[in-house]
């Protein structure tokens, strides 16, 4: 029964991941440079989740398969007073959208509790368990 | 295996009980992880199944050794298979519920309460046996 244990932590790692990519969306909303200070607004991304946990070799439980760039259009606000401005004024901003990148945060934060009372269950059956022989 | 010490009376059917709730619980705890996960159906196996094979395991067996004991044998079926020492189970997708945009038919609220019932499951079997177990040690150290 430990394994279960197993596949909980690998999908607590998997939410953990997902919410760290989507802090790194909402920090980054009206981000429109990149590390070098060169105009290349930022772009939304996104995790992937797939069954199994090969990187521990089980074929149970959750891992990140791989995070995604987001190539949905960016948005545009007009601010022809802008060094970064098209030919028509126009400014190109990351396509996060707040409220989504909320949602998610919620969806991500409801899954871990999820995981984490699957793991006070799977304590309480191994010490109930344990307490056979006793 | 001590014939009519550890096969006695209804341990057999206790260990049975937890040894089911046990792997059960395993696939529970991976429902929960795979929420949300694209494309993944909830996989269990039937409970009530079981209950039957266990049933008919105890009835056969009052029948050959008496009341007071013996071996449980469990007939395999194709989604629960016993040997010696375990159960092994092969689990077949629940698909009751509606399906969401990402092919995934997760159900939270099903999932979370077949977890609390298998957790009182495993619970009740595990106490029943460890109250046998004690009366086998009284038994061993012949004082109360």
């Amino acid at each position: 029964m430990y394994g279960a244990f197993d596949i909980s932590t690998s999908a607590l790692v998997a939410q953990r991941i997902r919410l760290d990519v989507i802090a790194a969306n909402i920090a980054n909303q009206r981000t429109i440079l990149n590390e070098n200070d060169e105009y290349e607004p930022y772009r939304r991304r996104f995790v992937v989740f797939g069954e199994g946990d090969p990187a521990r070799g089980q074929t149970a439980g959750l891992h990140v398969a791989s995070i995604e760039i987001d190539d949905s259009p960016l948005n545009q606000k007009y601010e022809p007073g802008s060094p970064f401005a098209d030919a028509d004024g126009y400014v190109s901003y990351p396509n996060v959208n707040p409220v989504i990148e909320t949602m998610n945060a919620m969806d991500a934060a409801r899954a871990y509790e999820a995981n984490i009372t699957a793991i006070e269950a799977t304590k309480s059956m191994l010490s109930v368990a344990l307490q056979i022989i006793a | 295996m001590i014939d009519g010490v550890t096969n006695a009376d209804a341990i057999p059917v206790l260990e049975r009980m937890v040894q089911f709730a046990g792997q059960r619980h395993r696939l529970i705890v991976n429902n929960i992880a795979n929420f949300s996960t694209p494309g993944y159906r909830a996989m269990d196996v039937s409970v009530d199944a079981f209950q039957a094979q266990l049933s008919e395991a105890v009835d056969a067996r009052r029948k050959h050794h008496g009341a007071s004991g013996g071996e449980l044998e469990l007939r395999d079926s194709p989604m629960i298979k016993y040997d010696s020492i375990g159960i092994t189970l092969h689990p077949k997708p629940i698909g009751q519920n509606i399906l969401f945009h990402d092919r995934n038919d997760r159900d939270l609220e099903r999932t979370m309460q077949d977890l609390a019932e298998n957790f009182m499951t495993f619970r009740v079997a595990a106490d029943l046996l460890r109250s046998r177990m004690a009366l086998l040690n009284t038994a061993i150290r012949e004082r109360i």
